[in-house]
């Protein structure tokens, strides 16, 4: 017997068709791809500095260096190409945290309803009017401080690790909001009411009936969270709060913002990068949200 | 008339819930994580007893950290933000300096690109699904995704580095003025900065307003308005916009709210000496008073301007209930 094609696979279907869609989605594909095999095709290693012991650091770009050296004598393409994966990592990371923190709280506000969704919308409320960026700048400053002497301090990526955790603990909101307004629409449906009348447990009725059917919409904000820490974390250490030994596309910024003059393909390319990811991840959202809700565009 | 005091006293009450709330948990996030004088010795190893003897008492570092919460609190109250340990200025006063100059940046450009985010808006949802709809949508989503610091750094290069017309950094001149004048001179300066700003903002406003704008443009109360012969451009401009703006408000309120949380990011690519620079220096210095202070006035802001919206709409819109 054929089953009728599932949401998803109409989903996926109506994206295909959708020009700007399929562009966002080839461009996250794209980052994807160099995240995962890029390293083996790098041209030189992560930390090679040897252009500074040839006097060509901050070169032009040329055959053996596409996007030249910068100012600390690394390869700027190898450097974009080892930042894909921190990228990806941080966008996955914090919207892991927060989506994670959002559908609990805001589906079992919209699912319970009354003095629980009050309650836990208002709690909402407070997070949503936080000055998350300054204060992420703040945090991670003294934190890592603080983390000095103790045995933290030895952890690898400690300070990124910190950075996608506070993003994903100040980013849930709008994933909540949703979470709620989702999980409202959908308890009353048959389904769930068919489900209740055997006797599903109330957990089993909020993850495994209604979290599917609200998935859709929640992926659209998902994919624009991804963007928005992927950025924010570039932002971050673009300011110099980041990573010192993490290789990210905000770090190559930070270092070699000072000599934008002498060596703009140092801040242009991995600017660049950063630019192609976010637009891969808003089209690819913009585009999701087409082909999940085809009835608002008509 | 009653109802709409008795919605503001209550909205007005939850907004200040709102700000004690979050600068408590900004307050005990910031003292979880080290007291100043922690942070001070760990970053300061030679400091003197007799400083940090003065620092203790400053601070009133015997108390618990929700009596000096209450403190901080009881003196905020009064407007007095303490005094900066990096600078030993007043704190509340460097705030209204630096704060100055990042305003007459961004309140100009979100005021200009809500001008320009009309005209894109309107020109793309009359035609929509043209050719011109598609160019201006593609211009639009290319300037939302293009991250503000990367326009910032193209405009440097283009303008300030290869065709030398604009200054690359600062707000004024340190020394000779544009043709003798600081205010033309000031104004300069504002260019570059104020471009990148008008952008981003114009292109993110686009995509909402046309949105909008091609739903109400779809209802009935505009076939009826064209029916009864009025012209085209009072039909978009007159009926269209008002009803589609008024959701695009929302953004707008929140624009306005972070005016000074997003200027690290512009004050940083064009050393601008404004209120984020402020902000980035005094986490630098680890300035907690300043850190403070700056982050209770932004969080004013956001809320003060998301309650301002609140009630436009109400203002605006007769349709919406009070409940």
């Amino acid at each position: 017997m054929a089953r009728p094609p599932g949401q998803f696979r109409q989903g996926w279907h109506r994206l295909c068709r959708n020009r700007s869609g399929l562009l966002g989605l080839s461009l996250v594909a794209f980052v994807v791809l160099v995240a995962l095999i890029g390293p083996e095709f790098a041209p030189y290693t992560p930390n090679d500095q040897s252009a500074m012991l040839s006097f060509t650091a901050k070169g032009a770009p040329t055959w053996a260096h596409l996007f030249g050296t910068d100012r600390n004598g690394y390869d700027v393409l190898t450097r974009v190409i080892y930042g894909a994966p921190t990228a990806l990592a941080v966008g996955l990371g914090a919207m892991l945290v927060a989506s994670v923190i959002g559908i609990l709280v805001g589906g079992i506000a919209g699912y319970l309803g009354g003095t629980a969704d009050e309650l836990l919308m208002r709690f909402t409320e407070f997070f949503l009017v936080i000055p998350v960026f300054i204060m992420i700048l703040a945090v991670v400053r003294l934190f890592s401080i603080v983390v000095v002497g103790t045995p933290l301090e030895r952890l690898p990526f400690l300070n990124l690790a910190t950075i996608i955790v506070l993003l994903g603990l100040f980013g849930w909101p709008p994933i909540a909001r949703l979470a709620r307004a989702e999980f409202l629409r959908l308890k009353n449906m048959d389904f769930v009411e068919a489900a209740r009348c055997i006797g599903a447990q109330p957990r089993d009725i909020l993850f495994r009936h209604i979290l599917p059917n609200a998935l859709p919409s929640l992926v659209v904000v998902i994919a624009l969270g991804i963007g928005g820490a992927i950025l924010s974390e570039s932002m971050i250490s673009f300011l110099g709060f980041g990573d010192p030994k993490a290789i990210s596309w905000g770090q190559l910024l930070y270092f070699n913002y000072e000599v934008l003059r002498v060596s703009p393909w140092a801040v242009l390319a991995p600017g660049g990068a950063i630019f192609i990811t976010v637009l891969g991840f808003n089209l690819l959202a913009d585009g999701l949200s087409d082909a999940f809700n085809p009835r608002l565009k008509q | 008339m009653v109802g709409i005091l008795r919605y503001l006293i209550r909205r007005l009450l939850f907004s200040m819930l709102l700000v004690l709330g979050v600068s408590a948990i900004i307050f005990f996030l910031l003292n979880a994580i080290g007291n100043p004088v922690d942070v001070l010795m760990a970053d300061n190893p030679g400091i003197t007893d007799q400083a940090l003897a003065a620092v203790k008492a400053y601070y009133h570092l015997d108390a618990p950290v929700w009596q000096r919460y209450l403190i901080w609190l009881g003196h905020v109250a009064q407007l007095d933000f303490g005094t900066s340990i990096s600078t030993n200025l007043p704190v509340g006063g460097m705030l209204l300096t630096f704060g100055a100059e990042t305003l007459k940046l961004q309140i100009p450009a979100i005021l200009l690109a809500l001008l320009m985010a009309i005209a894109f808006a309107a020109v793309a949802a009359v035609r929509q699904y043209s050719r011109t709809d598609f160019g201006v949508m593609s211009a639009a989503l290319f300037g939302h995704s293009l991250p503000g610091f990367l326009l910032g750094v193209l405009l440097i290069l283009i303008f300030a580095y290869w065709l030398g017309i604009f200054p690359s950094y600062g707000a004024y001149s340190t020394r000779n003025p544009l043709m003798g004048s600081y205010v033309i001179d000031g104004a300069w300066h504002m260019v570059l900065p104020l471009t990148m700003l008008t952008v981003f903002n114009t292109a993110t406003l686009t995509l909402l307003l046309r949105a909008n704008l091609v739903d109400v443009l779809r209802q009935d109360f505009i076939m009826a308005a064209r029916a009864s012969g009025l012209p085209e451009r009072r039909v978009v401009f007159h009926h269209a916009l008002r009803n589609a703006i008024i959701p695009v408000l929302t953004y707008l309120g929140i624009l306005f709210g972070l005016m000074l949380a997003t200027a690290p990011v512009t004050e940083s690519v064009f050393t601008w000496p404004g209120a984020g620079a402020l902000y980035l220096s005094a986490i630098q210095a680890l300035d907690y008073p300043l850190i403070m202070g700056e982050t209770m006035v932004v969080t004013v802001m956001l809320v003060g301007f998301t309650l301002l919206t609140d009630l436009a709409y109400v203002l605006i819109d007769p349709r919406i209930r009070l409940d």
